[in-house]
């Protein structure tokens, strides 16, 4: 018994082999990537590895060079590095707007198939060049740290809707349903901004449309929720600070034949800033909580109109006419139809105003 | 009448008895020839003057002898105020008794027929404050190497009929004394019997200390976890006593052994019963993770570092990278060093005299923590984490565990290497099977969590309090399972006054 246990654990030793060693030290940790257009068939591929000095402080150095693919861009690549470059800390993919509009799916592959890269990996657009701005020097912690908490900030208390490459994905692989990215840009050497958000057709990953900042309250209403989201209401001349915002989507299908969808749209929020005449009344308040409706009602329909013509579903609304219909084959009867541009959504907003502030 | 007299006692004296001729050869074997003053019945006592209390023998036994009415050797019980005189005629017995500390005492009328009186000289230590159990609040009293010492200080705790002590002699040369406390009623003979029988086919020369009957007896001896509990607490045997378990004392050793036992009782300090539960749960909790953590943070720095870089939070990885940055062995190397070195520390400071002792600390801790990291040959992050671990390891209260702990890490380091986390998870599979297949007097070792027995939790991992404790343990099978009427401690107890 003893003996067979001993040559079982011994066999194991022969086994060492089958995993692949990668001490820390001794690799080159790849921490973004960014792909550009270069000419037909050809793309621009730089990766930006963690360089630390000395001092703790981290020094931004990217590496580039031209493929025809995404895979031999990585084997170009290691021919520039002096460590074997390692895909397993990667933070965020950059896509040149220009590739973006040809289409991602071949580049793509890679980080989905690839184990080691986290599914919580950012996926963005960038409106310009993907390699200028990796090459920029943006904050004190790296590039790719700079650009993966920008998006994240955004997310939790801003109005960019939850992304990542397994949501994307999901959305990407769910019939009745597309996918979204957000959009970065870079302003000068040392700045970035979030500049809106993309939507993609789903054949072959290309960008169709983008969302501009100032509507990205109203998208996020409808696919996300809201949980520390602020929004400035503005009635005639006077201005209200919305804060604390804290929202909840719900649909419901309202009519068959042809669908008619309701979403309805609560927000809870509290009033911070206030500049206008006379005190924040009870009657004020309810002002202000009207005219919020009818402007998320109104913004929300028009993205909604928006979506129908470009023939995309980012809010998911043919997957979920299929979750509520028996019978109801997406494929045969919604996509080659024109139910989803006959579709008609209405949008029924509920707005709270919880609290107005301390000074009366 | 003189010359006669004398004659004949060397004739008398002349033939050596069998049992005799090994003791004459020993300097401290005395043969002393009295006449008592009344009776003149002439006696004689035999004894080895080393092991017997000579102060015994001159103010209780001499003095009677003399000077009472002695005719025959049944007269000694009656003049004699010693509790254990034996009267036998048996001569196999002497050279056994002899060395047990009795004198014997013959008399001419009688020749076939001894008479043993016991005068045993104890030399023993006075009771000390526990040092390896060592406790901040409770008793301070801790076992010493006289069986008689120890017997009475857990008597003293348990003053019941019950409470019953089976004696066997154990070691062909030892002949040491080995008592096995139960308390009938309580405990289940089944785990009694299996005790006596396993002592009595002990086959060996020389038991010197418990330790050598825990290594003996023990249901599995290839394992290096400790299968039976072995305390210097008299309060701890007290108490397991009265839970049903059974002690097994060992004379000359200061530590008892507690049969059966589970592996979180290793965890548990008898101060906890001292504590309010909410305070000793937690402390029993903080315990259990210094020994996870105390096992396992080494492995996992060497497994994520690598083979599992991405695992590293990105705010880590650069305290991480720059503090490898000089270092010139990979990881495992990097830890095994640091591990080595620390045990080094540890075995140092164990063989040292105290006084050099403290010495060793601060060669330790200053020279060798500090100058490796400044040589480069180890990372700051790593240092902090082995000492943390050592520290961590320190905090098992019983020390045979304390020890089974610090050799358990190096299956782990090895494991991580080869394998990285896979490596980590396969050791603790490993472990974990060894753990369930191990028993303590056949009873699992793993109890209660496997087999589970949530009753038994309340005395595990957390303890309840004591109003929740009124069964003994499941896994005992005791034969009276409850230990007080729980419905009596329910009752709030109304002042007087209200």
């Amino acid at each position: 018994m003893t003996n067979r246990f001993g040559v079982g654990l011994l066999s194991l030793f022969f086994l060492t082999g089958c995993v692949q060693k990668e001490i820390l030290d001794d690799i080159a940790i790849e921490i973004a990537r960014g792909y550009d257009w270069k000419e037909e068939d050809k793309i621009e591929g730089t990766m930006l590895v963690y360089n630390f000095q000395p001092d703790k402080s981290i020094k931004n150095t990217t590496l580039t060079t031209t493929a025809s693919t995404s895979r031999e861009l990585v084997n170009y690549l290691q021919e520039q590095s002096p460590e074997p470059l390692s895909e397993g800390s990667l933070e965020v993919f950059l896509f040149g707007k220009k590739l973006a509009n040809e289409g991602l799916i071949d580049y793509l592959d890679a980080p989905i198939r690839n184990a080691s890269i986290g599914a919580r990996l950012f996926l963005v657009v960038v409106d310009g060049n993907a390699k200028e701005l990796l090459n920029g020097n943006y904050g004190n912690r790296g590039n790719a740290i700079f650009i993966s908490n920008l998006l994240l900030h955004n997310i939790k208390y801003e109005n960019l809707p939850k992304t990542n490459l397994q949501l994307f994905f999901r959305d990407y692989y769910e019939v009745g349903k597309t996918g979204f990215l957000p959009q970065i840009k870079k302003i000068d050497d040392n700045k970035l901004e979030l500049n809106g958000i993309s939507f993609f057709k789903t054949d072959k990953i290309r960008v169709i449309d983008t969302l501009e900042t100032e509507k990205m309250f109203y998208f996020k209403l409808l696919v996300d929720k809201f949980s520390e989201g602020s929004h400035i209401v503005e009635r005639d001349a006077d201005k209200a600070v919305i804060r604390s915002i804290s929202s909840r989507h719900k649909m419901k299908i309202t009519k068959r034949d042809p669908y008619t969808v309701t979403v309805h749209i609560k927000i809870r929020g509290i009033i911070r800033e206030y500049t206008g005449p006379g005190t924040l009344t009870k009657k004020v308040i309810t002002k202000y909580e009207k005219a919020l409706e009818e402007e998320v009602t109104k913004e929300c329909e028009a993205l909604i109109k928006r979506f129908q013509e470009q023939e995309i579903d980012p809010v998911g609304l043919g997957f979920f006419i299929q979750t509520r219909t028996r019978g109801l084959h997406l494929k045969k009867d919604w996509e080659e139809s024109d139910m989803y541009k006959n579709l008609t959504v209405k949008v029924v907003t509920d707005v709270k105003v919880l609290e107005s502030g301390v000074i009366e | 009448m003189k010359s006669w007299f004398f004659k004949s006692e060397v004739k008398n004296d002349m033939e050596k008895k069998e049992w005799e001729k090994f003791l004459v050869r020993s300097n401290d074997f005395k043969k002393i020839f009295y006449v008592n003053q009344k009776t003149k019945v002439r006696f004689c006592f035999s004894f080895m003057s080393t092991i017997i209390d000579e102060n015994t023998l001159q103010t209780n036994i001499l003095p009677y002898l003399l000077e009472k009415d002695f005719n025959e050797l049944d007269d000694i019980k009656l003049i004699v105020p010693m509790s254990d005189v034996q009267i036998s005629d048996d001569a196999s017995q002497i050279e056994q008794k002899i060395f047990n500390g009795y004198i014997l005492v013959t008399i001419e009328t009688e020749k076939k027929r001894f008479a043993f009186i016991a005068a045993q000289k104890e030399i023993v230590r006075t009771v000390a404050p526990p040092e390896v159990e060592f406790s901040v609040i409770g008793p301070k009293e801790s076992f010493v190497e006289s069986i008689g010492q120890n017997l009475n200080l857990i008597r003293k705790r348990l003053p019941i009929k019950e409470l019953i002590v089976e004696e066997l002699t154990v070691g062909k040369l030892s002949k040491t004394r080995v008592g096995i406390m139960h308390v009938e009623g309580i405990a289940d003979p089944e785990n009694l019997n299996t005790i006596i029988q396993r002592i009595k086919d002990i086959e060996i020369d020389n038991i010197v200390d418990s330790s050598y009957i825990v290594q003996i007896i023990s249901d599995n001896k290839h394992s290096p976890f400790p299968l039976l509990l072995d305390t210097e607490r008299p309060d701890r045997v007290a108490a397991i006593l009265a839970e049903g378990k059974i002690a097994i004392v060992v004379d000359g050793s200061p530590h008892i052994l507690i049969a059966p036992t589970t592996l979180v009782e290793f965890f548990g300090s008898f101060e906890d019963y001292y504590l309010n539960y909410i305070l000793s749960s937690f402390f029993r909790l903080i315990r259990l993770f210094a020994v996870a953590f105390s096992i396992l943070i080494t492995p996992i720095y060497v497994a994520t570092l690598s083979y599992h870089y991405e695992l590293i939070p990105k705010d880590l990885l650069s305290t991480l990278i720059t503090s490898r940055r000089e270092v010139p062995l990979p990881p495992i190397l990097e830890a095994l060093f640091l591990e080595l070195t620390i045990e080094l520390l540890r075995e140092a400071g164990a063989r040292l005299p105290t006084k050099v002792g403290q010495t060793i600390g601060i060669v330790g801790g200053i020279v060798i923590g500090t100058a490796s990291v400044q040589a480069g040959l180890t990372s700051n992050v790593l240092l902090i984490l082995v000492a943390l671990s050592a520290l961590a390891s320190f905090t098992t209260p019983v020390y045979k565990m304390g020890n089974t702990i610090r050799v358990l890490r190096f299956p782990f380091l090895l494991f991580a290497e080869l394998w990285g986390l896979l490596g980590v998870v396969f050791c603790f599979i490993l472990l974990m099977t060894h753990l369930l297949r191990l028993t303590s007097l056949g009873r699992p070792f793993l109890e209660p969590l496997y087999p589970l027995r949530v009753h038994d939790f309340k005395d595990a991992l957390i303890r309840l309090p004591f109003s929740k404790q009124n069964m003994r343990p499941q896994f005992l099978r005791t034969e009276q399972p409850v230990r007080f009427n729980k419905k009596k401690t329910k009752d709030k107890k109304q002042d007087i006054d209200e």
